[in-house]
């Protein structure tokens, strides 16, 4: 099957070629490890290097914002609207389930004028406010990715984690369930520096890289590096190097 | 009352006060829109003539693909939706929103009317002049009189 490749190279490797056409994706990480520039990238690649045209549903950022983050990374998204091949769509995520699950809305329309193939959703956190049951959140969640796959679209769904560094928090159950795969943005204490870590922890119906790799933002957007090599305990943010763990397994017995 | 209250003379409501020209300026109003282009003058007077619609369309211009409720909409420009409801509507109205049914929701968006947005860009631009802003807020101001 023909995969919906991000443009990130380390990434695209770690997916197995590229996420699966038409599927919910969804980017888990703490503020400011790059999940919007992940979105972003993945749709600006797709449309200039895979000529997919794209949307970006934003429930917080201004369209304005977008326009200037993604200026920074040399990514002119302004031109691609004007060029018909992007829309930066403002909106809540209310209206936007509303729009998607009737006929004849707004954003359906737009996907349909410009030919979207692609859609970033930033984020998806914002969902948690349409209701505090867990059940009816997960069955609103699993109706907007069903409409998102009905117009063709690959998303890329955001979604805010609390925990900065430390142990790794369950799972959001309702959203983990309902996407068909799931990456985990974290950040790592080594030597006294933060640096970044990247995990594919879920593609369904496919193959993927299991181990844990570094990442960088930088001035072209997000580079993913080599994996973590002789630690272990990379996800619980405090990664010990693996002789110290041998020592402490073995030799202090 | 005190006694030095009576000395007071005593207050009366005044008289409208006549808002005669100062000498030598005339009409400062006037002379202000003068150099006005008279496109945006109109679009100014007749259709952004309050702060609420003039924050609504810089919000519509720089989010041309926005659509959403009210009560979001009021957020995003940092004001209470019961404040906004009335110029929200003039400018639909105005053939500068369209209100459209999402459901049981009713949202709002720009329209596709592509010369109204042509006069909202051509009011947009103008107003990046400061200038031009001066004048418009004056224009606003005695408009709220």
């Amino acid at each position: 099957m023909e995969r919906v490749k991000t443009g990130i190279a380390g990434l695209d490797e770690m997916l197995g070629g590229g996420f699966l056409p038409q599927a919910a994706n969804l980017v888990e990480g703490a503020p400011g490890t790059g999940k919007s520039t992940l979105g972003m990238q993945f749709i600006y690649n797709g449309i200039t290097q895979f000529n997919q045209p794209g949307l970006i549903l934003t429930f917080e950022e201004f369209a304005q914002q977008y326009h200037d983050d993604a200026a920074n990374f040399g990514w002119d998204l302004r031109a691609l609207e004007q060029a018909n091949k992007l829309r930066v769509i403002m909106t809540s995520p209310e209206v936007s389930y509303s729009d998607l699950g009737g006929v004849d809305g707004r954003i359906q329309a737009m996907i349909k004028e410009i030919g979207a193939q692609r859609i970033l959703v930033d984020s998806l956190s914002h969902f948690d406010r349409l209701s505090e049951d867990p059940v009816v959140r997960r069955g609103i969640l699993y109706g907007f990715i069903n409409s998102l796959k009905r117009e063709g679209l690959t998303s890329l769904l955001t979604r805010e984690s609390n925990a900065l560094i430390g142990e790794l928090e369950s799972p959001e159950e309702d959203v983990a369930f309902v996407a068909d795969s799931y990456l985990l943005l974290r950040y790592v204490e080594i030597e006294s520096a933060i640096r970044k870590a990247l995990l594919v922890l879920k593609l369904r119906g496919s193959d993927h890289a299991k181990d844990i790799r570094q990442y960088e933002i930088t001035r072209n957007g997000i580079e993913v590096q080599s994996k973590f090599e002789g630690r272990e305990g990379i996800m619980s943010g405090s990664p010990r190097r693996m002789a110290d763990s041998f020592v402490e397994a073995f030799v202090r017995r | 009352m005190s006694d030095s209250d009576s000395n007071l003379p005593e207050w009366q409501p005044s008289q409208p006060r006549k808002r005669s020209p100062l000498p030598g300026t005339g009409d400062l109003s006037r002379r202000l829109m003068d150099d006005m282009d008279p496109e945006v003058l109109e679009f100014l007077k007749t259709t952004v003539n309050s702060f609420i619609k003039w924050d609504l369309v810089i919000f519509f211009f720089e989010n041309p693909h926005t659509t959403d409720t009210i009560d979001n909409i009021a957020r995003y420009i940092g004001r209470d939706a019961t404040v906004i409801k009335a110029d929200l509507e003039d400018l639909v109205r105005a053939g500068v929103l369209d209100q459209h049914a999402s459901g049981t929701l009713t949202v709002y968006s720009l329209t596709k009317d592509v010369q109204v947005r042509e006069k909202i860009k051509h009011f947009v631009s103008a107003s990046d002049d400061r200038q031009f802003r001066v004048k418009a807020i004056y224009h606003l101001i005695r408009g709220t009189r």
